[in-house]
């Protein structure tokens, strides 16, 4: 084997080198982080909302919980987790990118929610915490930009307590046809004009569309958690299979 | 998504309501973090209430962790406005409760007392004057409606349980046929003796 030889991973439908990865996705995240809440609601049209919902809905989330909020970026979900996991809980919003999690302080801080909310610049591979430190990990929107799914995945399961919770919510693959094709048109022609209009960066969301596309389908991610150690891993479709949440337990 | 999108209206409609009633909060208090499984069994489905100090959070769920959980038909979980009947609907086996009965208490005492100032909300767009006018005309309006319904209810009920004629009786019926053909026979009758009459009348 040459030596010389770099992994490669995928950034969209380029092939880049792994290590270059991480810094390309920060360099999307840095551009779109001032527009992230208006294009969310422009690009689905809210429903964005409801599917955080529904993770809400699946996480068991109760007072004196300890949250990760992985990827969490401008906190919609650590906003929720905030007032219900009270003053004896704790959510932590981690992120890779600091213009992201600047954002997210900004808005919590707006919302008045300070007191239980944690900010930490982190890298979903490598989790900063002891074992057994969290009740409910969520990531939502994140896993697909991470560069090794599977050790970001160990690192998750290891960090969680026993008992504790997994939710992955993420792009995935239509269950119809008729609607894969729909979603491609809009994802690949529709989303980088809205874009260049909205954000004035067609590029980062020409990456959203392809990164979609490359990230694995809802029984591969099911397969990949369960290797990572997780258990009673299920998954739900959401909006036809546009978006998917997976659950799965540690024990 | 439907579900989702019609529990998270509902929710915004529990938060609106808690801003409008500033002594909502104070009645929800004792409850706070304390999370109410609703079931309502003709629909299959479970909500998660929970108020969190600040804010209601109302969620479309599998899940069956709860402090209390109450499970009936709609229409039994929709006569606990009246608090007075949960005892009454638990001892009749319409309402399933399990876990803390003071939460389920808690919930109902506070939606039922709830009073909104409405013209003290609405003074603050149309001052107080009309505010006044326009709350004392919404609930002539509505005192209106009830009494409307109400109105059509009766009728609706009396038109259903009376008997009501809308065709003949078969003896009826008979008497009519009988009648028409004596009728019938008697300008028969005329008839002939018309044509006699005029018969001879011409022959003389």
């Amino acid at each position: 084997m040459n030596e010389n030889q770099q992994k490669t991973t995928h950034f969209g439908y380029q092939t880049v080198a792994e290590t270059d990865k991480a810094s390309m996705v920060a360099d999307v995240f840095h551009s779109v982080a001032a527009k992230y809440d208006v294009m969310n609601d422009l690009m689905s049209f809210g429903i964005h909302r409801l599917w955080k919902r529904q993770t809400i809905a699946s996480s068991g989330v109760r007072k004196g919980h300890h949250v990760l909020d992985l990827a969490g970026g401008t906190g919609d979900l650590t906003a929720k987790f905030s007032q219900l996991v009270g003053e004896t809980g704790q959510v932590v919003l981690g992120d890779i990118n600091s213009s992201m999690l600047k954002v997210g302080r900004e808005k919590l801080h707006n919302l008045g929610l300070v007191g239980n909310i944690d900010y930490v610049q982190m890298n979903a591979e490598a989790l900063p915490f002891p074992d057994n430190s969290f009740d409910l990990i969520t990531i939502a929107f994140g896993l697909r930009n991470v560069t090794d799914k599977d050790k970001a995945l160990r690192s998750m399961y290891r960090i969680l307590k026993p008992g504790g919770r997994l939710l992955v919510l993420e792009f995935s693959k239509p269950e119809h046809e008729v609607l894969s094709k729909a979603y491609d048109f809009y994802s690949f022609n529709l989303l980088p004009t809205m874009g260049k209009l909205v954000a004035n960066d067609s590029e980062s969301y020409k990456y959203l569309a392809e990164s979609i596309r490359m990230h694995p389908d809802q029984d591969t991610l099911k397969a990949m958690m369960n290797e990572a150690g997780f258990e009673q891993t299920t998954y739900q479709n959401l909006t036809g299979g546009i978006v998917a949440l997976h659950r799965g337990f540690k024990y | 998504m439907v579900t989702n999108f019609l529990v998270a209206l509902v929710e915004r409609i529990l938060n609106t309501s808690l801003k409008l009633d500033s002594t909502l909060n104070d009645k929800l208090t004792p409850i706070t973090h304390k999370h109410l499984l609703i079931e309502i069994r003709d629909w299959q489905q479970q909500f998660l209430l929970v108020f969190s100090g600040k804010q209601l959070h109302l969620y479309s769920t599998i899940e069956n962790q709860y402090d209390c959980m109450i499970s009936g038909d709609i229409d039994t979980l929709m006569a606990l406005q009246n608090p007075a009947m949960l005892t009454q609907l638990i001892r009749q086996d319409k309402l399933d409760l399990q876990g803390d009965l003071n939460i389920a208490q808690g919930f109902s005492n506070a939606f039922a007392a709830m009073d909104i100032d409405w013209p003290e909300h609405f003074a603050r767009y149309l001052g107080d004057a009309p505010a006044q006018q326009l709350w004392l005309s919404l609930k002539d309006v509505q005192q209106k409606g009830l009494t409307a319904d109400k109105k059509l209810t009766t009728t609706l009920s009396q038109l259903c349980q009376d008997e009501l004629k809308v065709t003949i009786h078969p003896i009826e019926l008979e008497q009519f046929k009988q009648d028409t053909r004596q009728l019938k026979g008697s300008v028969a009758q005329l008839e002939q003796r018309i044509n006699r009459l005029l018969q001879n009348h011409s022959n003389q």
